[in-house]
C-alpha cells in the first residue's frame, strides 16, 4: 500500500479534512425545508367514512390483519358489509387509477374484515370514562347502527329503537343475501351490540311509543329511520294486481323468505334497487325478468358491475323506454311503453328522456316490480319538522328544526344513498350529539380537503400491475340459490395489493429519504418511529422530497420558519 | 488438460498455476478477472459491445458466485459515480463501458482520478456517434487522456485477464485509476482460450484493498473539499508524480505477475524483431498480430522490418520508445483514431517524446481502420512500402480513404 497518503504531514494525495465536519453546520445555508409529514391519501377523502386505507394495508403487508380491521373500526364498525355492498367511491378517486389500474380498495376492506370473523370489536376502543346521558336513535340501519356504535365509544347510554324484528335496515330488508350473507351481517351487528348498544327491535315509534316520549326519557333523540316509501308511477292501472314495489317485494322475500313471483316479471328503474329486485325475483322462480329503464344503459345509476353480473344471470333490459299504462283483467297482463330519446341534460346532469311521440308499444307481464325510488316514511313526526325535498332538513351540525333531535342517513338530507354515507353521517351525528350533550354547542369539522395529488407520486418507484379479480360463484340453477356471488380475493393477491398501493401521503419507512440525504441528516426514531429531520445539517437540497415516492414529505420556503 | 497441451501453449499456460482453460470472449475474460479479483461493487450501464461484460456479471453475482454489490443505473454518468463512491468508501470496485457511454463519462474520470480512487475499468474501444458505428476505433478511450487515468491496450482474451488482475495491483499502489482498453469485436466479441488462475494465486498477488483514508461513520473527514490557490497545484503535482511512479511500477507488477502466475505480456512495449530493424512499425491493439506476419514476411524478403506494440498510453512510455527506435531509420505509426485537425494520437505522442531524443528517426503517422474497417496484411504491406520510400516525414496519411 501506498504510503504517500499522510494527514499530519499534510501529505494527503487529495484534499481530506483532518478532524469531521460537524462544526459545519450546514443548516444555515438551507432556503428550502423539508417535512416529514403524511397528508391524506384521496382513497381516504372519497370513502366517505374517510378510513385510513393505506395505513390498513400497511398492516395487511406485516399479515397485521387484525391491527388492519382495528385500523379500519374507529370509521367503519361494518368492513364486511361495506367490503361487500359498499359503492367504493374511494376507488373512483384512487391515485393508482391514473397510472394503470385503481387499487381493489374494497376488496381489501373485506378481506380484512374476513380474517377477522372470529374477532370482536376491541374493548380498548370504548371510552373508559362513562356518562349519564342517554341517547334514542330511531332505525338500526348503518346510519342508526354507526350512530349508536361511536356514541357508546363515547361513553354514552344508547338505546336504538327498530320497528322490524331484526336490526340492520336495508341491510337486512334491502339488500339480498346473496350480495350479503346474513352470518356477515349479524356478527357485525351483534359485535356493535356487544359494547353495550341496546336495541328494541319490533317497536316502531309513531306507533308503539310516540316521539315526545323519547324527547322525554332521553337527553337527545337521532332520527335514522332511512327512506321506506316507494314512489309510485300515477299511471292508469297501477292499482292491478301484481304490481307493487320492488323494495316491498324485497322485503317480505328478507324477512318472510317467501314472496309472491310472477312467471313473467318486469322490473321498472335503472338504481341498485331495481337490479337487486330484478336479480332476487329470478332467484324465487321467475322464467323470465326484464328491466324497464327510461334513459339509456351509461345513464343507469346502478353500479356496473351488478349490472354485469343481472345481465350474466339472465336479466333482460329494455332501454330508452318508460310504462305510460298497465293493463289487465283483475292482474296485470301488458305493460304499456313509450320509447323515449335523450334530450338536453337536466340537474343531475344526466340527459333527460323525452317520450317520443306515437312510439307506445305494449309487452307482456304477469307481474310488474316498481323500483323508481324512495322517500322516508316521516309520519311519526307529524308534521313538526321543517323538510326539504321530503327529507329532514339538517343544521351544519346534523341538527333538525328541533333542538335536541338529530338525523343521519337517508332519513335527512345530506348525501344519501348508500351504506357508506349512512355510516359517514351516523358517525358525524354521533360527534354531534357528543359535542351538544358536553357544552350544549356544536362545532363540526367541515369538509374533507382533497387528497395528495398524483402528479405528486414518484413512478420511478413503481411497476405496473394489474388489478386482482375478484372471484365469483354463478351458479347453475339460480333458483332458490341465495349463496354469495362474490367471493372477494385471495390472501396471495391482497398482499400484492397492499404493496401496489402508492400509500399516497401516507410514509411506509421504506427509507429512502434517509439513504438519499446527501448530508446524512436523516434518522429514523426508533421510539417514535418516524423520521426526524436534523436542521442543523440539512441544507435544503430537496433530495429527500424528490425521492419519496409517496409525497409523505413537504418542502416550504425557509422564511416561513423563520419569522 | 497435459496432454491436449503442447508444448507452447503450456509455457502460455502454465498448468501450475492454471484452474481451468475456457473458450471465451474478450468480454467475458473481463467479467472472469474481476471475479479473481473479489471485487466489491460493480456498477456499468450496457452499452454495445460492452454489454457482455455486466450479463456475464450481473449473472454471476445473481448466482452468488461473485459476492458483490451490482448497483443498477441509467447511464454511464452514474455508473462512474456509483464505483467513485464504493472506492471513496475504501471498497475495490469495477466497471465497464464503451464509446459514448465513455464519453458520458468524463466528467467523473476527473473525479476518480483527483479524488485518487484505485477503479478499475474495462472500455471496449469503439468508435463514436455520429454516424452510429459499433466496430472499432480507438478514439474514445484516447480523448480521455488528460483525466489522469492509467490506460492499457491489450492484444488477446488472456491479455485481457490478466491486465484487470495486474491493473488493480498497480491501481491501489499508485492510487489513480486504469483502464483497460481490449477492440471492439475483434476481441470483445472473438472466442480464444483463456487460462483462468487459481483463486489462492490471484488472492497472493492481489491483496484485499484496505485504503489509508475513507469515507467512515466513525471520525469521519470530508473528501474532496475546497483547496484553494496555494495548495490546488500541489496536488496536481502529486497525481504527475503517481503516474511517474506508476511508470516505475509496471514492470515490477508484471514480473510478480509472472513469478506468481507465470505469464508476462511485456511491459510499456513489446518489441517485435526490433534490435536490428531499419523501418519499424508502431501499433497497438489487435493490429499488433497482423503486423506481426507482415514484419516475417518482410524478414524473409530481406528487408529488415521490426514492430513495436505500445502498451500503455499513459504514463506514456517516452524513455522506451527512445531506447527501441535508437537504431531504426524510419518509423511509420498505424492509429485506429485520429485528433481531428492534428493526426493520429499515438503518431503525435510518440513524435513528441522523440523530439528531445538524440536519435530521432524519419517518422510517418498513418490513420486506417476507423469505424472497425479492416486492417489486412494487404494493409499494412502498403504502409510498409510506403514508409520505406519516404524520404521526409509526413504528419497524416490516410490509408484506404475511398475518393
Ligand atoms: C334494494 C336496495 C339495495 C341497496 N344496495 C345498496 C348497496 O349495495 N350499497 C349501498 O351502499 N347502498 C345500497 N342501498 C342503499 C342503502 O341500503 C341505504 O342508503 C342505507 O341502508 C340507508 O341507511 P339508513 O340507516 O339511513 O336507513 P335504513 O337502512 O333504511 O334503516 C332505517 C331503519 O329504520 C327503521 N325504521 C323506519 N322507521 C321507523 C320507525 N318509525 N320506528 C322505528 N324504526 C323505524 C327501519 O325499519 C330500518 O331498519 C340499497 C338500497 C336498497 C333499497
Ligand atoms: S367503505 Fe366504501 S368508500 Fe370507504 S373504503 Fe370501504 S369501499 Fe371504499
Ligand atoms: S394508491 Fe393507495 S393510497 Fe393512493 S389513492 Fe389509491 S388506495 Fe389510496
Ligand atoms: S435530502 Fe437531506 S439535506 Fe436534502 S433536504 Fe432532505 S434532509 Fe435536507
Amino acid at each position: 500500500m501506498s504510503d504517500i497518503m499522510d494527514l499530519k504531514n499534510d501529505q494527503t494525495l487529495m484534499a481530506i479534512s483532518t478532524g469531521d465536519m460537524s462544526w459545519n453546520k450546514t443548516g444555515s445555508w438551507r432556503y428550502m425545508r423539508p417535512l416529514y409529514e403524511n397528508k391524506i391519501p384521496p382513497c381516504t377523502v372519497g370513502c366517505p367514512a374517510h378510513e385510513k386505507i393505506p395505513q390498513y394495508f400497511a398492516l395487511v403487508k406485516e399479515k397485521k390483519y387484525k391491527e388492519a380491521w382495528e385500523t379500519i373500526l374507529p370509521d367503519n364498525p361494518m368492513p364486511g358489509v361495506t367490503g361487500r355492498v359498499c359503492y367504493h367511491p374511494c376507488e373512483n378517486v384512487c391515485n393508482r387509477g391514473e397510472y394503470d389500474e385503481t387499487i381493489a380498495i374494497h376488496n381489501m376492506e373485506r378481506f380484512v374484515a374476513d380474517q377477522n370473523l372470529d374477532n370482536h370489536i376491541p374493548e380498548y376502543l370504548v371510552s373508559k370514562e362513562k356518562r349519564e346521558e342517554k341517547v334514542a336513535i330511531i332505525g338500526s340501519g348503518p346510519a342508526g347502527l354507526s350512530a349508536a356504535y361511536q356514541l357508546v365509544r363515547q361513553g354514552f347510554k344508547v338505546t336504538v329503537f327498530e320497528s322490524a324484528n331484526e336490526a340492520g335496515g336495508m341491510l337486512r330488508i334491502g339488500i339480498p343475501s346473496y350480495r350479503l350473507p346474513r352470518e356477515i351481517l349479524d356478527k357485525e351487528i351483534d359485535d356493535i351490540k356487544r359494547l353495550g348498544v341496546e336495541i328494541r327491535a319490533g317497536i316502531t315509534i309513531g306507533k308503539d311509543l310516540p316521539l315526545s316520549n323519547l324527547q322525554k326519557n332521553f337527553d337527545a333523540v337521532l332520527i335514522a329511520v332511512g327512506a321506506y316509501k316507494s314512489w309510485g308511477m300515477q299511471i292508469p292501472g297501477e292499482e292491478l294486481k301484481g304490481i307493487r314495489s320492488g323494495l316491498d317485494y324485497l322485503k317480505q322475500y328478507n324477512l318472510q323468505e317467501q314472496a309472491t313471483t310472477g312467471k313473467n316479471v318486469v322490473v321498472v328503474g335503472g338504481g341498485n334497487t331495481a337490479i337487486d329486485t330484478a336479480r332476487s325475483a329470478l332467484r324465487m322462480g321467475a322464467e323470465k325478468v326484464t328491466i324497464v329503464y327510461r334513459r339509456s344503459r351509461a345513464e343507469m345509476p346502478a353500479v356496473p358491475e351488478e349490472i354485469e353480473d343481472a345481465k350474466k344471470e339472465g336479466v333482460q333490459f329494455v332501454f330508452l323506454a318508460n310504462p305510460i299504462a298497465f293493463h289487465g283483467n283483475g292482474s296485470v297482463q301488458e305493460v304499456e311503453l313509450i320509447k323515449m330519446e335523450l334530450g338536453e341534460p337536466d340537474k343531475s346532469g344526466r340527459r333527460r328522456p323525452n317520450p317520443v311521440k306515437g312510439s307506445e308499444y305494449r309487452i307482456e307481464a304477469d307481474q310488474v316490480l316498481l323500483a323508481i325510488g324512495e322517500v322516508p316514511d316521516l309520519e311519526f313526526t307529524e308534521g313538526q319538522f321543517k323538510l326539504l325535498h321530503d327529507r329532514l332538513n339538517l343544521d351544519n351540525g346534523q341538527m333538525t328544526s328541533q333542538k335536541g333531535i338529530f338525523a343521519c342517513g337517508d332519513a335527512a338530507n345530506g348525501p344519501i344513498g348508500t351504506v357508506v354515507d349512512a355510516i359517514a353521517t351516523g358517525h358525524r351525528a354521533a360527534t354531534a350529539i357528543g359535542q351538544y350533550l358536553r357544552n350544549g354547542k356544536v362545532a363540526l369539522n367541515g369538509k374533507m380537503e382533497s387528497g395528495v395529488p398524483f402528479d405528486t407520486i414518484n413512478l420511478d418507484y413503481f411497476v405496473n400491475e394489474p388489478r386482482p379479480k375478484e372471484q365469483q360463484h354463478h351458479p347453475e340453477t339460480l333458483k332458490e340459490n341465495f349463496e354469495e356471488v362474490n367471493l372477494g380475493i385471495t390472501i396471495e393477491d391482497a398482499l400484492n395489493e397492499a404493496n401496489r398501493c402508492f400509500s399516497c401521503g401516507t410514509c411506509t419507512y421504506c427509507d429512502n429519504c434517509l439513504i438519499f440525504c446527501p448530508d446524512v441528516a436523516i434518522h429514523l426514531d426508533p421510539v417514535k418511529h418516524e423520521y426526524i429531520i436534523d436542521y442543523d445539517y440539512c441544507k435544503g437540497c430537496g433530495v429527500c422530497v424528490h425521492e419519496c415516492p409517496r409525497n409523505a414529505m413537504a418542502f416550504e420556503e425557509e422564511l416561513k420558519w423563520n419569522k | 488438460m497435459e496432454q491436449i497441451m503442447n508444448e507452447t501453449m503450456s509455457k502460455y499456460f502454465n498448468p501450475e498455476t492454471t484452474a481451468s482453460i475456457k473458450v471465451m470472449e474478450g468480454t467475458h475474460a473481463a467479467s472472469q478477472a474481476v471475479k479473481l479479483a473479489r471485487v466489491k461493487v460493480i456498477s456499468a450501464y450496457p452499452i454495445t459491445p460492452q454489454t457482455s461484460i455486466v450479463e456475464k456479471l450481473s449473472e454471476l453475482c445473481a448466482s452468488g458466485e461473485i459476492d458483490a454489490e451490482f448497483i443498477k443505473v441509467e447511464s454511464e454518468h452514474s455508473a462512474m459515480a456509483s464505483v467513485v463512491g464504493a472506492e471513496s468508501a475504501g471498497v475495490r470496485s469495477f466497471t465497464a463501458t464503451s464509446s459514448q457511454g465513455l464519453a458520458l463519462m468524463h466528467e467523473i474520470l476527473h473525479w476518480a482520478a483527483g479524488a485518487r480512487l484505485p477503479i478499475v475499468m474495462v472500455n471496449v474501444n469503439r468508435a463514436l456517434a455520429p454516424a452510429w458505428n459499433i466496430w472499432v476505433e480507438q478514439t474514445d478511450s484516447l480523448a480521455q487522456r488528460d483525466t489522469g487515468w492509467i490506460q492499457f491496450y491489450c492484444e488477446s482474451n488472456q491479455e485481457v485477464l490478466d491486465m484487470v488482475l495486474q491493473a488493480y495491483r498497480l491501481a491501489e499502489q499508485v492510487m489513480l485509476p486504469v483502464m483497460i482498453n481490449l477492440d471492439a469485436f475483434f476481441l470483445s466479441h472473438t472466442s480464444e482460450p483463456v487460462a483462468l488462475p487459481k483463486q489462492e494465486l490471484v488472492d497472493q498477488f492481489l491483496p484485499p484493498y484496505n485504503p489509508k483514508y475513507k469515507m467512515e461513520l466513525e471520525g469521519g473527514h470530508a473528501f474532496g473539499g475546497l483547496a484553494m490557490p496555494d495548495s490546488y497545484m500541489e496536488l496536481r503535482y502529486k497525481m504527475q508524480k503517481s503516474m511517474e511512479e506508476a511508470e516505475r511500477l509496471i514492470p515490477i507488477v508484471a514480473e510478480e505477475y509472472d513469478h506468481i502466475i507465470g505469464r508476462h505480456h511485456g511491459t510499456f512495449l513489446e518489441n517485435y524483431r526490433v534490435a536490428d530493424a531499419d523501418y519499424l512499425l508502431m501499433t497497438s491493439g489487435t493490429i499488433s498480430g497482423t503486423s506481426r506476419i507482415v514484419v516475417d514476411s518482410y524478414r524473409e524478403k530481406g528487408i529488415k522490418l521490426g514492430m513495436i506494440k505500445v502498451r500503455t498510453f499513459r504514463p506514456f512510455p517516452t524513455k522506451a520508445i527512445r531506447e527501441a527506435v535508437k537504431n531504426a531509420k524510419k518509423v511509420g505509426v498505424i492509429d485506429r483514431n485520429i485528433s481531428f485537425g492534428q493526426s493520429g494520437i499515438f503518431f503525435s505522442e510518440a513524435k513528441a517524446a522523440l523530439y528531445n531524443a538524440e536519435h530521432r528517426p524519419l517518422m510517418n503517422g498513418y490513420v486506417a481502420g476507423l469505424g472497425g474497417r479492416d486492417v489486412t496484411p494487404e494493409t499494412i504491406s502498403e504502409i510498409v512500402d510506403h514508409l520505406i520510400a519516404s524520404e521526409k516525414g509526413q504528419d497524416l496519411i490516410w490509408i484506404g480513404v475511398k475518393k
